[in-house]
């Protein structure tokens, strides 16, 4: 077995495996899971097909709909799974008091954190297995391709990786596990919610000096929520983490450009931002609609939504196996706090 | 096999160590005495590398424990305070995952768990869940998981604690035919019989310093004054406290319990004197017996005064 070998696929994984799989808790976990997923799906596809307007727009509609709600709810979802999967990986070691046995091996504590991730991260991978059945219903209405499923699950399996490497730095930093398991739920909320927050509380500000359209800013896409969106409906974001600055005093849509008369502006429906002159009377685009799903300004212009979320999560996820991988060994090379000095021997 | 030079370390302000030194050749077992928060696990985990010293060094076999900690960790098997198991795993499971941990080859592993639970007697109990044994069958459990690499040196913490006096006997047994088998063994304990019996050799440490150290017979002598006797008369027990006072050799002589316990300096000749003498005076001598409870007293004197 060579190293690169040896730490990939380590006794660690395999025990992890055979105790996980050995509690009641993993048959349960995966059936409350496929219930309540299933359960959601049922219940947006009957009050979708209750409501006339969605069956006048076709069937296509249902689909993408459908889609939506399953691949949101599913994110959720994993989202209170994998904390729990992985804030204990660490602690959990310490408090049965086996973490010191497993120094004691020639297996690095590198190897030993790798070991618990991906254990806990099959686990996850299990889980979005098991839900394609019911994904592949939404093929049933039509309305999305087989690629937006595979960003969709790209972009929520990388989330649920990110929130379990999170856990495991919790786990590694912090002695008890109840304290990690908070504490990753704390981050998971941060990461999921917090950053939309963000962009509702800090929002992009376009002026009249603006020449591209503006998008959301770049840390709230650390949040999955924005690109499943945007892959589920093929649509750009309108309407969130973007302010316009002149406002119209009179009221109605905010004034973005004041040069060549008075004009209106707003983001439109269908994207890009629609402005109005009071002087021609018409209406006309300022900036081209046309971006589809890409991020029409900032840090990751040209980029489509998942993307940017995917390499934000990525390098989050590296961070927190930097920093468990050297906050786990016993004797660690650096320190945080300056060495006591030994006294001198009292004669 | 083990030198510890001057071995210190401190937690804020506390020495849980001061300068700490001491040897153990090879094959031999070395017990190490303290009270609770003397610095006994402190030393341990030094040895195991897995905590760093403030200040001195420690050899296992000539490696360095804050610097070959992989070399030192190929050649020590450690026992902790505790057991550190496992749920959803059977002993033989258990046993295999640490021999793959150190990376034994899968087809080896079987042979060296069945050898081991062999060694430690457990054998049937191969497929028991490791959760569910008791005590003493956990602690022979970590025993044969401390030597599933087949280390020169064993570093055992407090293995004696919390077992029934059947399971400490069978512990003994297992560690004599460790030591057998070429092993040197520390081993920490407060059950001071049991390493009277047991150990080779002998370190008393008490707030953090070593107050004694050598072979255990040594050490006692250099620690106790004298030597005890418990004596058991018929009916002269007065006339024989008359008989033993005088006498040179006896440093101090009472009744306790029904029997006379007299102290004196001198060996096993001096002890058979002292025996004539009574005899010759016509005292009824029913049972003569030398006590061996020199350690606890040499434990006593240790660790309530400086000991030079």
């Amino acid at each position: 077995m060579n190293a690169a070998t040896r730490a990939l696929w380590n006794p660690i994984v395999a025990k992890e495996y055979r105790t996980r799989m050995r509690t009641w808790r993993s048959p349960l976990a995966i059936t409350v899971y496929i219930v309540l997923l299933g359960g959601i799906g049922w219940a947006v596809f009957a009050a979708l097909t209750f409501s006339s307007s969605v069956i006048n727009q076709g069937s296509g509609s249902l689909g993408q709909m459908l889609f939506t709600f399953l691949i949101l709810f599913q994110v959720a979802l994993l989202a209170f799974i994998t904390p729990a999967l992985t804030a204990g990986a660490i602690s959990g070691e310490r408090e049965r008091q086996t973490l010191d046995l497993l120094f004691v091996t020639p297996i690095a504590p590198f190897s030993i954190i790798w070991g618990k991730l991906l254990a806990s991260m099959s686990f996850v991978v299990l889980l979005l297995l098991i839900s394609v059945p019911i994904f592949s219903l939404v093929f049933l209405f039509g309305g999305i391709e087989a690629d937006q499923v595979v960003s969709a699950f790209i972009v929520t399996g990388v989330t649920a990786m990110t929130l379990g490497f999170v856990g495991v730095a919790f786990s590694t930093m912090l002695r008890r596990t109840l304290a990690a398991t908070v504490a990753s739920y704390g981050a998971a909320f941060v990461l999921l919610v917090g950053t939309l927050l963000y962009g509702l509380l800090f929002p992009t500000l376009a002026d009249a000096s603006s020449t591209t359209q503006p998008a959301p800013p770049a840390i709230t896409l650390i949040s999955p929520v924005i690109p499943l969106w945007t892959i589920a409906t093929n649509l750009p974001v309108t309407g969130y983490g973007v302010r316009y600055t002149n406002v119209n005093p009179k009221g109605g849509p905010a004034i973005l450009s004041s040069s060549g008369g008075q004009q209106y502006c707003a983001p439109s429906p269908q994207g890009g931002v629609m402005c109005s002159s009071q002087t021609a009377g018409s209406s006309f685009y300022l900036f081209s609609f046309n971006t589809a799903t890409a991020i029409p300004s900032g840090l990751f212009q040209g980029w489509q939504y998942w993307q940017a979320s995917v390499v934000m999560q990525l390098m989050i996820s590296l961070a927190a196996l930097l920093f468990s991988a050297l906050m786990l060994p016993p004797v660690r090379r650096f320190r945080l706090r300056r060495r006591a000095v030994p006294p001198s021997r009292a004669e | 096999m083990i030198a510890v030079e001057e071995l210190s370390k401190v937690y804020g302000n506390r020495a849980a160590l001061d300068h700490v030194s001491f040897e153990v050749p090879v094959r031999e077992i070395f017990g190490f005495v303290g009270p609770n928060g003397a610095g006994k696990t402190t030393t341990l985990r030094i040895l195991a590398a897995l905590l760093a010293p403030t200040g001195g060094k420690a050899f296992i076999d000539g490696s360095d424990v804050t610097r070959d900690r992989e070399k030192v960790h190929s050649r020590i098997g450690y026992m902790p305070d505790f057991f550190g198991v496992y749920d959803q795993l059977t002993v033989g499971e258990y046993l295999d995952f640490y021999a793959a941990c150190y990376r034994q080859p899968k087809q080896r592993r079987r042979k060296i768990v069945d050898d081991l639970l062999a060694l430690v007697g457990m054998t049937e109990r191969k497929n028991q869940q490791v959760d569910s044994l008791s005590r003493g069958l956990k602690q022979r459990v970590c025993l044969a998981r401390a030597l599933v690499h087949d280390p020169a040196v064993l570093l055992l913490d407090e293995p004696a604690s919390g077992l029934d006096p059947r399971a400490r006997v069978e512990l003994r047994e297992n560690l004599r035919e460790l030591q057998g088998m070429g092993k040197t063994i520390v081993i920490s304990s407060h059950i001071l019989p049991e390493l009277t019996e047991l150990c080779t050799m002998i370190g008393i440490i008490d707030h953090g310093r070593m107050r004694a150290t050598g072979p255990v017979h040594e050490v006692i002598a250099r620690l106790t004054s004298g030597r005890r006797l418990h004596i058991r008369v018929l009916d002269e027990k007065e006339a024989a406290l008359e008989i033993l006072t005088p006498l040179p050799s006896i440093r101090h002589v009472e009744a306790v319990n029904g029997m006379i316990e007299a102290e004196y300096d001198g060996d096993e000749r001096t002890a058979s004197d002292i025996l004539l003498a009574l005899t010759q005076a016509g005292i009824r001598v029913s049972s003569f017996a030398p006590v061996d409870g020199g350690l606890e007293d040499a434990f006593l004197k240790a660790t309530s005064e400086e000991v030079g």
